[in-house]
């Protein structure tokens, strides 16, 4: 594999430009079905060209890149728009078992994983233990050399289409709280794994009901050890976040300046309220990704990510949700209309992606944490105030 | 991006020194003190600042007398004093002044004035805005007629009750036009006015047939004065910024101690989240300001964008933080003798100078060609 850890930044720019100039697989279809095949391609692409897994060991298939060839990384598939490869809870998930799993389990579900040859979901919440995780009551009773698991997890994205989960069980008792949870790799082609998709509010099924019935995992499968599933399921992203944050700050860059184009195109721009609204809307997207860049530039320099980096998440979700709210209010009239109606479409644009923003990024404050839990995390942990009397275990 | 956003040991130890030097200059006690003093300053500790480590020469160039350091440098300093809320000219000399005769390219100006800039020996100031309190060259109403003889009103000049040398944009028949007006000059009038941040003094000029030096080209002022103030306008976000973080920082220590119901307020999770959004606009602000600075100091094109960009966000979180910080400390927050209000007067104040953070949203917009 080409070992590109220690070209300069312009030359891995340069390198990862040519590499899209000739392989750019177009956008991604629309269809969810085509859209998943179409990215897994697009992924395996990547990784049989050395183009996965930017900050990963290359030992398991991944580039081994510096943090500052990582930010160029990010930043040139940004700018060329290359579609945002499936499986993004594996960019959760990898890092677990990267972090916390034995070599073997590495060499065996890493690859995969990068190449999108098995998809992953995360399975942490369930219909009792949503902010408060340590709550959850999936069961994992220890039979020999398996575990046998029963229960029930809901809102897992990706469930359906997912051949493993990174699924959190309860085998202390249920009072143990966080000291009893354990962290599985989970078939999701065993016998006694139901997952059924969800409808949101968007109209699509992104995420799934899960229901175990006696599933028989491998206690070989188990992430870490029993009862200390807690720590791995939070040994999630560490430093991997901040780069893979930082370019969603330079993806919103160019999602800014479609939104002026929006703005000019629907006749809204001399509209002083309007313009002041869109500056906001600059603003933001700056602010995302300069935060993104000091976080960077505080690991670079080997310290902590820092306040900052807690921050980041929070202003992410409130941000997403400002711009699409100021996109729809432009689209005036037609944002009465469905999304996929062919009146929203004018010259090369459909405008109706910015109607399924608006309504995607209602989740930005509520999936992986909602805004008050991060609010409060942020609280007890960045800035050391005392904890809530009776929520002394903040879970996210 | 220009900036790389990591600091060095230098900017460390810049922000040490200064930080140090306030703490035992500018205590919270002399903040009081002087706010209440017609002049608004000391001018001994300005003396220090100048002499001890070169404060007000720090970013001027080494050929008129200051230390050549970067922009990025300045606005620490800037911090630091947003943070003690410092009682001195600086904004108003340092950064307004002595950036105009650069922006100006009046090498002759330059040399005789700057080097008493650095120096400290010289307080200078930048009068512009009138009645109308815009900071555009082409609502200026001053005029200078053809022997450069200034006539007219000046309204909101920062310290422009103390300056030795006033800077007066004025409009001759070429239009608007940068002079030098000696503050003992005939025909000058100066008068301080009440201010809501007293912390910061400004004043009133009347100026009578003053006699004035040209700057510059007659009807040359529009665009240094736009570049003039981008920069002043970055250099204030990075003291709104230190301002911010310190009200957060006053907030965060008082939630921890102050107990009601019988636990620390810091434990209710209303306090918690007022805290936690601080911190974001804290960070954020400390962003947008730096931002700028380093696309300053690399000489980037996106300056003019990036300026307003940072003035607007800086001055609304800073108010925001400031008037938080008064609603966490309950009923001591809302006494005189707690230094909250200090804080948000600071904030409220610096939110409207330059122009507000809509009217810079505006120049945004404007400048991205929206
Ligand atoms: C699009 C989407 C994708 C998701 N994908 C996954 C996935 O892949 N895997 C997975 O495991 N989970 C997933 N989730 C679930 C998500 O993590 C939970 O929805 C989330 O953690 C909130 O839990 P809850 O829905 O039970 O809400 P609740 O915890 O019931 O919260 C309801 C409301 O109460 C507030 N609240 C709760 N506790 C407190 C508190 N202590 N202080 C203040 N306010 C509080 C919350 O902020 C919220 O406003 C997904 C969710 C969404 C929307």
């Amino acid at each position: 594999m080409t070992d590109r850890s220690g070209l300069t930044e312009a030359e891995l720019a340069a390198e990862l430009r040519a590499f899209l100039a000739e392989h750019h697989p177009g956008r991604a279809p629309k269809d969810p079905g085509e859209r998943l095949a179409f990215l897994q391609a697009w992924q395996a692409t990547l990784f049989d060209h050395g183009w996965a897994g930017p900050g990963w060991p290359p030992r398991w298939g991944g580039m081994g890149l510096p943090l500052p060839l990582q930010a160029v990384y990010h930043r040139e598939m940004a700018a060329g728009r290359a579609p945002v490869p499936p499986n993004n809870i594996g960019g959760i998930v990898g890092p677990t078992i990267l972090t916390c799993g034995t070599d073997e389990q590495r060499a065996r579900w890493i690859p995969p994983l990068l190449r999108a040859d098995e998809l992953w979901c995360q399975g942490f919440s369930e219909p009792d233990a949503g902010s408060d995780l340590t709550s959850l009551r999936t069961r994992a009773v220890r039979d020999g050399d398996v575990y046998r698991v029963t229960g029930r997890k809901v809102w897992i994205s990706g469930a359906v289409h997912a051949d493993w989960m990174l699924c959190l069980t309860r085998t202390g008792s249920q009072e143990s709280g966080a000291a009893g949870i354990t962290c599985l790799a989970l078939d999701m082609h065993a016998p006694g794994v139901r997952a059924s998709r969800l409808r949101d509010m968007t109209g699509g099924a992104h995420f799934a009901e899960v229901e175990f019935d006696d599933v028989e995992v491998p206690v070989s499968h188990r992430i870490g050890a029993e009862n200390e599933g807690w720590a791995a399921a939070r040994a999630t992203m560490g430093h991997e976040r901040s780069t893979s944050l930082a370019a969603s700050g330079m993806r919103y860059q160019r999602v800014t300046r479609d939104l002026l184009d929006l703005a000019r195109r629907r006749g809204q721009a001399d509209d002083p309220h309007v313009r002041d609204r869109l500056a906001q809307a600059v603003t933001g997207a700056r602010l995302l990704e300069w935060s993104g860049q000091r976080v960077l530039a505080r690991v670079l320099e080997g310290g902590e990510p820092g306040p900052l980096a807690s921050v980041i998440r929070l202003q992410h979700g409130v941000f997403e949700q400002q711009l699409h709210t100021l996109a729809v209010d432009l689209l005036g009239p037609y944002a009465q209309l469905d999304a996929a109606d062919p009146a929203l479409a004018s010259g090369e644009r459909h405008d109706g992606n910015w109607l399924r923003g608006f309504l995607r990024t209602r989740a930005s404050t509520i999936g992986a944490g909602t805004s008050e839990i991060q609010r409060t995390t942020i609280a007890d942990k960045v800035l050391g105030l005392p904890p809530e009397a009776g929520n002394s275990r903040s879970t996210r | 991006m220009t900036g790389t956003f990591a600091f060095t040991a230098e900017h460390e130890a810049l922000r040490n020194t200064v930080r140090r030097f306030l703490t035992e200059r500018s205590p919270e006690t002399e903040v009081r003190r002087l706010m209440e003093t017609a002049d608004g300053y000391d001018p001994t500790v300005w003396s220090l600042m100048a002499n001890q480590i070169g404060l007000q020469g720090l970013a001027l160039p080494e050929k008129y007398g200051g230390s050549g350091a970067g922009f990025v440098d300045l606005q620490i300093v800037l911090e630091e004093m947003g943070r003690a809320l410092l009682c001195a000219p600086f904004l108003s000399s340092v950064v307004l002044a002595a950036n105009a005769l650069l922006t100006s390219g009046d090498e002759a100006a330059c040399a005789e004035y700057l080097p008493g800039i650095a120096e400290g020996t010289t307080i200078a100031t930048l009068a512009v805005t009138e009645a109308s309190g815009s900071w555009r060259a082409d609502d200026v109403t001053v005029t200078a007629d053809a022997q450069y003889r200034l006539t007219g009103e000046k309204l909101f000049v920062l310290d422009g009750h103390v300056a030795d040398l006033l800077l007066v944009v004025a409009r001759t028949a070429a239009g608007p036009t940068l002079f030098a007006v000696d503050a003992g000059a005939e025909g000058v009038a100066r008068e301080p006015l009440g201010t809501l941040d007293a912390t910061r003094k400004q004043a009133r000029l009347v100026l009578d047939q003053t006699p004035a030096r040209l700057i510059g080209e007659d009807g040359g002022a529009a665009g240094p004065l736009e570049r003039t103030l981008d920069l002043a306008a970055a250099a204030l976000a990075a003291e709104q910024a230190g301002g911010a973080r310190r009200t957060l920082e006053m907030a965060v220590e008082y939630a921890k101690v102050r107990e009601q119901f019988g636990r620390p307020i810091g434990s209710f999770q209303a306090i918690k989240h007022k805290c936690a959004d601080m911190l974001l606009e804290v960070e954020s602000s400390t962003s947008a300001a730096y931002a700028v600075g380093w696309a300053v100091d690399a000489g980037s094109v996106e300056v003019p964008v990036l300026a307003p960009l940072a003035k607007a966000y800086c001055s609304e979180a800073y108010t925001h933080c400031a008037a938080e910080n008064i609603q966490i400390h309950g009923g001591i927050g809302f006494t005189w003798e707690h230094p909250a209000h200090l804080y948000f007067k600071r904030a409220k104040s610096t939110e409207i100078l330059f122009g507000n953070p809509r009217q810079h949203r505006a120049l945004l917009a404007d400048r991205l060609g929206i």
